[in-house]
Order: structure tokens, then C-alpha cells, then sequence
């Protein structure tokens, strides 16, 4: 093992790349729960949906594209399914309940993946566009992985403006520091809630689209990422925005460069990672509320 | 707070009758299906005891259940130590490593508390998988079951072992009900309430919690080194957090809290899967299903609905109960 | 039996309570008088250890506790209620006291023979039940009573622990001024070696118990001494304004 600059440099694109499509699901996981105190496990299995809508569209119709624009709006929709059938009903019910009903979700959208595409992993193609590979500071680096690291910043470009500059976003944040105080203020909380969870589904989907090329599309895949993305936000704080990036970050450094330069020790890395930043900080590293 | 009402006890004495019953009359298949009941119950009483009892959501207890078969799987098949040892260091052992997770995970609550729980599970898992001397993904195997040939059994029969999981499910039982009406449980009780009170109490919280944790740890031991003997093989899939989420959603089904409801649900859940895979390939859509449709009716699970029904047939039968709140309304 | 020495806490430039020393004998009841935000809780806090204070001392029963997390002070005799309820909801009258007496008894960690059942155990809970007159409520859940009951079970969880010194945070307050005076009755009757620090908001009740009286303001000791020099008090009428006018 060589570790020149290029080395690194390859490293830290890696745990970039990583980085970002778990920023993409913990965002949307983040803020759901900042706003509605509601964890949604069924978040991975979202993302499992949007990858297959994605790996499917592209496949039939217009390629890869037309999936990355589909499978978001597919997944949104799915939410407000789920919205108006189950979480709105479960709005009032204890974490708990939350926490199992998401996970009877899990069960059933795992089992109707299955149902619908069949349990054969399915394969998606990197774009035309986006083949080959660019030279970039003395390492030749994948261009689609380029792509998502610059999704993934262009996503957080927009959160970042939308949270922190316009009406909505201000609303937002009074959401999740005190909800009750938001009502008050003749915020509709209601229909907030319904816009960032659809919002949040919409980019597991993207998620879900953007990881179809890179990852083979299988029922589980969703179950897989439901740890990482879980342990991400854990470690932020459940609710910021700062926290999900923080935690990506964390996340894709230490597993990327962990499996590098400590193999035997890489999978436990990110585990003792968590419990110590539990133990002493409790709530993450940026929690929510002060 | 732990209490034996007449229906827990009834309910007892029919789970008990109905399983020595059906272990006489049996086929080999039935007999398996019993064992894994049996086995996944002593899995359930274990984590019934923290969550319901105590509100320790715990996503460690398959781990926990993993850390237990393999300790009988390495004592027993590897170093060569008598069975009823390997399974005494099994329990030990588990009981031990829980302590230290209940320890350290005590000042964290809700979802922290779920999370943390399942880091320390996921740390297991990936420690056992990844180090050569527990076998990798291959698991361990050449695990023998424990020899009662002085009682004149063996236990390589199926019809035997199931019965001796049935009465390693009973004892499991008592040792929670043990607990739970100790002291010790009592505290657990007043804590899950509230912490802050039990505190300015005199009471030390985070060793409550711990102590419940390790005996409860122990119990999930108990569980993984059965399983171990049941199927004489051992794989990291033991570990794998999606066990510890299978047994919460058992507890939920049989009705959390109330120790009886979760034999009742690791009975519900395991016929339910056999039936429904027999039929079809898709059972964990019905196993959702089934769970949602049982968090959103509001009820405690299968057992906390009876408890709930019986009570309200009480109430309505005697309307004295009622007037007698009435004071204590004005 | 219970003392501070400049107990100080401050958030900041603010200071909740400044340089406050107090000193209660064994079997004194002080009540403590102050407006709304005079630091009287955050007082409360600091003597049971659910605070640190910034700077300062507490001597209870001669050692120094300061430094004690809030389980041994209680062991140490330290008792308190809260002026919102803080009781186990789900459970019977009998099980809050019982709880409380289980753990002040040394029971709580035991796996031996059910702690609740304990003779000694049952043996309290049937004496402040009879003391706080809850004892035909025994069987009740906490969410079955009245508020007004929960208000004395709160202090009864508080006495059933045997302690040496109870602080009591605002005891009657949300109940009908009947009630209160009933309240102030059972107090009255406590045992008289038993050292009571109370907050109390009604005057004329506060008069009615009170060896001593201290009143804080902004976090300060401005009044400490017995009941009748408080009443002649151009302080106390300053801080209470009307409602001083009647007493």
C-alpha cells in the first residue's frame, strides 16, 4: 500500500462520496424527527423504493435521468400515502408506538419490493455522460461518483438557503425548537409537518436513485443503510441540519479510512465511535435544542 | 409493577398444559417449531424485563441471545469444558457483558437509549465476524447439547430437548417474576415511572438499571446457548440487530409489560411465520401488518387486550369499584 | 441539622441565589416567603444536589454534602416534594408510598422476598397514610384521586423515607384554601423533631406553621427571623404589597 498524496486523495473522495449519499437520507430522517419527534424507520426501506423505481424507469424508458427525476417524485408519493394513512394517526402516540409502527413498515414495503421486482438483485448503469474517469488533484476518480459528491453539496446548498433564508425554513426552525410555541404563532404545524416529510421522502428517493449504479439493487438494501444513516444522525443530534452533516462526515471518514488503514478493526470503529460519543455526549454532538 | 393476577395465572397454567401437550403429541416438525417457541420466549421474558418493566428499549438482546451461543459454542466445541459448564459460563458471561451495557447506556433514554443499545449489539456482531477464531461468516459448529442421561434422557431426541426448553422457559419465568417482585424490580418499577423521584429517594439509578440489565442479559445467555445446542451450529446471523427488532415486535404482540403476553406472542409469531410461509413467500408483509394493526388498535398487544377485556366485563359485573372512586373525584 | 454557608448560583452574569446562609436547628419549621423568581426552588435544587451551586457550602447533620450526588443526601435524611408533582402515576397510593419507604429502608437493590411486602415496609406506608389521611385510597391508582390528595401524597412519598429534614416546595399549592389549612393541620401534628423547610406563597398559612421565617428576593436572604418581626417588616410588605394588608 502506497500512501502518497494520491492515495489520500482517492481516500478522502471515497469517504466524500459516502458522505454524501448518507447526508442525502439523514437529512430528511433528521428533520423529520426535529419537527415531529417521530423517528421513521421505514426511512431505508423509502430509499430502497426510490432505487428501484430509478433502476426500473431506466431500464424501460428514458435511462438514467428520467429515473433520477421519477424515482424522487414516486417516493414522494409514496409518502403522502403513508402520511395520510399511518403517521398522521400516529402523530399523538408515544415514541414507541412510533418507533414499531415504522418498523411493521419495514416488514411490508421489504415484502412489496419483493412482490414487485422479484428478489433478483437488479443492475443499473452509470450514465453515458457520466463514464469514465476525471483527473482530479494527481488521481483518476470515477465520474459518477464526482456527481453524487456534487449532488450531495448542491442538495445541501439548497437546505442551507432554505433553512436559513426563506419564510418556510424560518418556520422550520421555530417547528423544531418548540412546536407548540410555532402553533401559537399562527404556524400551520399540521401541513408543515406534511410538506418536510414528503420533502424528506422525496430525497430517500433521490438517495435511493443516485446509490441504484453504484450499490447492486436489492429488497435489503434498504435494511443496510438503516444503520449508517441511524448512527449518522445519532451522532449530529437527532433535529439539525449541522448535526447530519457533521455525522455524514464522521460517518464516511472513519469507515473509509478505517477499512483502509485498520481492516480488523474497521466495523467495530464506527460502533465504539457511537457509544462514545452516547456516553458522553447524550444527545449528539449538535443537538437541536439548546 | 410486576403482579400474578388470576387471569396471568390461568393463563400460565393453560400455555404450560398446551406445551407439554402438544411436545406428547407432536411430529419431528411440530417438535421444532415447539423448540423454537420455547427458545424465543426466554429471548422475550429477558427483553420483556427491561422494556416493559423498566423502559430500557433494548436492540441488544439478540446480540445479547448471539454472545450466548457462541460462549457455549467456543467453552463447549472449541476448549473442550463439560457442557453444563460452557452453558453456566455462557450465561455468566453474556450476563456480565450486559451489566457493562446496561452501565454505560443507563443516563441515556428513548430513542438514545434504543440507539445505543443497538451500537453495542452492532459492535458484537461485527467483533464476532470479523475475528478469525469465532469462524467468520462460516459460524462455529460441532456443538454438542447438554448430557442428562442420569436423568435418563437424551436430549438428541428432539421430544426430549423440546421439553427440556420447556422447562428452561418456565425456569426463565420464575427468574423474572423473581426479580421483578424483589427490591430490585420494585425500584425498576419506580424508576421506569420516574427517575427524578426514585433519585431524591435515596436510590442509585444507574445501578438498578445495570443490575436488571445484567440478570436480564443473563436470561438472553440462557436463550443463545439453547439455540446453540438446538441447532448445534453457530453464525454471526445470530447477532444480527434484526433479531433484537423480531423480539421487541414479539414483546409488542404479546402486550409489553405484563411477562405472560410475550409467551403468548413468541407462540403467535412463530406459528404465524410457519403458516404463513407455508403459503406464501411473503410472511414478513403480514408480520408488519399484523404489527401495525396491533400498535394502532391501541391495545397492549394480544395479552394486554384480554387483560383490558376481562377487566372492563369485571367493572361492568360490579359497579362497586366505581362508586368507591367517587370520593376521590369530589 | 441543616445549614448553607454563601450558597451562590449563577447562569451567567445572573445570579438565581447570592450569598445565602441559613441555619436550621433540629425540629425547626421555616417557612421561606419571596415573589415568583426569588430563586426559592432553585434553592431547593441545590440543597437536594439536582444543582451544583456555583459557589458555597450545605452541612446537613454536621457533614458536608456539597459535593454529594442527590441519592446519598437523601440517604443522608434529606427528604423533599416538589411543587409539581412528581409521583409514580401508574401506580396504587400504597406502591408511591411504599416505593419510598422500600428504598429509604435500604430494600431497594435486594432480590430476596418482594420488597413491598416487607413488614417494616408495609408498616410506614400504613402510618403516613394515616397521617396524611389517604388511608381509605390506599388501593388507588395515582390518576384515580384528587388533586388535592395528590398534593399530600407528594408529601407523603417525602415522609414515608423516615427523614430528618423535609423540604417541602410549595405543599398546598392548586388546592381550595379549606384544603390548605387542613394541609397546614397535618404538618402541625408531624412528629417535632422533624425539621421542616417549607415555600409557601399563602401568608397567613405560612404564619400558621413557622418557627422562623426567611424571605428571599432576587436570589437574596433579605429577611431572616422569627414570624413576628417579619410581620412589622417594611421589606416584606414591599415584596407582597397587598396581600400583606390583611394579615
Amino acid at each position: 500500500m502506497t500512501h502518497d498524496a494520491g492515495f489520500w486523495v482517492l481516500q478522502a473522495l471515497n469517504a466524500l462520496q459516502l458522505s454524501m449519499l448518507l447526508f442525502l437520507l439523514s437529512v430528511g430522517l433528521t428533520v423529520i424527527f426535529g419537527l415531529m419527534h417521530f423517528v421513521n424507520l421505514a426511512h431505508g426501506a423509502l430509499y430502497a423504493l426510490g432505487a428501484y423505481v430509478a433502476a426500473s424507469v431506466a431500464g424501460a424508458w428514458g435511462g438514467f435521468w428520467v429515473g433520477l427525476i421519477v424515482a424522487p417524485i414516486a417516493v414522494a408519493a409514496m409518502g403522502v400515502v403513508l402520511y395520510g394513512g399511518l403517521i398522521r394517526r400516529m402523530r399523538r402516540s408515544g415514541p414507541m408506538a412510533q418507533v414499531l409502527v415504522t418498523f411493521g413498515l419495514i416488514f411490508a414495503l421489504l415484502d412489496l419490493t419483493r412482490i414487485i421486482w422479484g428478489d433478483v438483485a437488479l443492475a443499473s448503469d452509470v450514465p453515458a455522460l457520466l463514464e469514465g474517469q476525471v483527473r482530479l488533484l494527481g488521481v483518476d476518480y470515477p465520474a459518477y461518483r464526482l456527481f453524487v459528491i456534487g449532488l450531495g453539496l448542491a442538495v445541501l446548498a439548497v437546505l442551507a438557503f432554505v433553512l436559513g433564508r426563506t419564510q418556510i425554513g424560518a418556520m422550520i426552525r421555530a417547528g423544531v425548537d418548540n412546536d407548540a410555541m410555532a402553533a401559537c404563532l399562527g404556524i400551520d404545524v399540521e401541513r408543515l409537518f406534511f410538506v418536510v416529510f414528503c420533502v424528506g421522502c422525496a430525497l430517500a428517493g433521490l438517495a435511493g436513485a443516485v446509490a441504484a449504479p453504484l450499490l447492486s439493487v436489492t429488497p435489503d438494501m434498504g435494511l443496510q443503510i438503516l444503520i449508517p444513516v441511524l448512527i449518522v444522525i445519532v451522532i449530529g443530534g437527532l433535529g439539525s441540519l449541522k448535526g447530519a452533516i457533521a455525522g455524514a462526515l464522521i460517518y464516511g471518514v472513519v469507515q473509509t479510512f478505517g477499512a483502509v488503514l485498520a481492516p480488523q478493526l474497521s466495523s467495530v470503529l464506527i460502533y465504539a465511535l457511537l457509544a462514545l460519543v452516547l456516553v458522553t455526549r447524550p444527545t449528539g454532538l449538535f443537538p437541536a435544542k439548546g | 409493577m410486576f403482579r400474578h393476577t388470576p387471569l396471568r395465572v390461568a393463563a400460565l397454567a393453560l400455555l404450560a398444559v398446551a406445551g407439554i401437550g402438544y411436545a406428547f403429541g407432536a411430529s419431528y416438525f411440530g417438535l421444532e417449531i415447539l423448540t423454537e417457541i420455547a427458545i424465543l420466549a426466554i429471548l422475550v421474558l429477558a427483553l420483556d424485563m427491561v422494556a416493559g418493566f423498566g423502559g430500557m428499549v433494548s436492540l441488544a438482546h439478540g446480540a445479547l441471545a448471539g454472545v450466548g451461543a457462541y460462549g457455549y459454542a467456543m467453552l463447549q466445541a472449541q476448549a473442550g469444558v463439560a457442557p453444563p459448564i460452557a452453558l453456566l459460563g455462557a450465561i455468566g458471561l453474556t450476563g456480565a457483558l450486559a451489566w457493562a451495557i446496561g452501565a454505560v447506556c443507563a443516563r441515556s433514554h428513548g430513542i438514545y437509549f434504543i440507539m445505543a443499545t443497538l451500537a453495542f449489539g452492532q459492535m458484537a456482531y461485527s467483533y464476532i465476524f470479523e475475528t478469525p477464531v469465532f469462524g467468520g461468516d462460516d459460524g462455529l459448529g460441532g456443538i454438542s447439547r447438554l448430557d442428562l442421561s442420569v436423568l435418563g434422557l437424551d436430549l438428541m431426541d428432539s421430544r426430549n430437548f423440546a421439553l427440556f426448553c420447556l422447562a428452561m422457559v418456565a425456569l426463565a419465568y420464575a427468574a423474572c417474576a423473581f426479580v421483578l417482585r424483589s427490591g430490585l424490580g420494585r425500584s425498576l418499577s419506580g424508576v421506569h415511572e420516574s427517575e427524578q423521584r426514585m433519585r431524591a429517594l435515596g436510590l442509585t439509578v444507574w445501578r438498578v438499571k445495570a443490575h436488571v440489565f445484567g440478570l436480564s442479559g443473563m436470561i438472553a445467555g440462557l436463550s443463545g446457548a439453547l439455540a446453540a445446542q438446538h441447532i448445534m451450529y453457530v453464525s454471526p446471523g445470530l447477532l444480527s440487530w434484526t433479531v433484537s427488532g423480531e423480539a421487541l415486535v414479539v414483546v409488542i404482540l404479546g402486550g409489553l409489560g405484563t411477562l405472560v403476553g410475550p409467551l403468548v406472542g413468541a407462540a403467535f409469531f412463530v406459528v404465524l411465520k410457519h403458516e404463513v410461509g407455508a403459503i406464501t413467500p411473503y410472511w414478513h408483509l403480514v408480520t408488519g401488518l399484523v404489527l401495525i394493526a396491533v400498535v394502532m388498535s391501541r391495545a397492549n398487544g394480544i395479552f394486554g387486550a384480554l387483560e383490558a377485556w376481562v377487566g372492563r366485563r369485571r367493572a361492568a359485573r360490579q359497579p362497586q369499584p366505581l362508586a368507591k372512586e367517587v370520593p376521590g373525584n369530589a | 441539622m441543616l445549614e448553607t454557608r454563601n450558597l451562590d448560583k449563577s447562569f451567567g452574569a445572573i445570579h438565581v441565589t447570592r450569598d445565602v446562609s441559613l441555619k436550621l436547628e433540629r425540629g425547626e419549621r421555616r417557612v421561606i416567603l419571596g415573589p415568583n423568581g426569588a430563586g426559592k426552588t432553585t434553592l431547593f435544587n441545590q440543597l437536594t444536589g439536582e444543582i451544583a451551586p456555583s459557589s458555597g457550602r450545605i452541612i446537613l447533620d454536621g457533614a458536608d454534602v456539597t459535593a454529594l450526588p442527590v441519592a446519598q443526601r437523601a440517604r443522608a435524611g434529606l427528604s423533599r416534594s416538589y411543587q409539581k408533582n412528581t409521583l409514580f402515576d401508574g401506580l396504587s397510593v400504597a406502591d408511591n408510598l411504599g416505593l419510598a419507604a422500600m428504598v429509604a429502608q435500604g430494600r431497594g437493590m435486594g432480590l430476596g422476598r418482594d420488597g413491598l411486602l416487607h413488614p417494616e415496609v408495609r408498616e410506614t406506608v400504613e402510618e403516613v397514610a394515616a397521617q396524611l389521611r389517604l388511608s381509605d385510597h390506599l388501593d388507588a391508582r395515582v390518576s384515580e384521586i384528587s388533586y388535592g390528595m395528590r398534593r399530600q401524597l407528594e408529601v407523603g412519598v417525602a415522609l414515608a423515607t423516615r427523614p430528618k429534614v423535609i423540604l417541602m416546595d410549595e405543599p398546598t399549592s392548586g388546592v381550595g384554601p379549606e384544603m390548605a389549612k387542613g394541609f397546614h393541620d397535618l404538618l402541625a401534628a408531624l412528629p417535632r423533631d422533624l425539621t421542616l423547610l417549607i415555600i409557601e406563597h399563602d401568608i397567613d398559612l405560612a404564619f400558621a406553621v413557622a418557627d422562623t421565617i426567611t424571605v428571599l428576593n432576587y436570589g437574596e436572604v433579605v429577611f431572616d427571623g422569627l414570624p413576628e418581626a417579619a410581620r412589622g417588616s417594611s421589606l416584606l410588605k414591599e415584596i407582597y404589597l397587598g396581600s400583606w394588608e390583611d394579615a
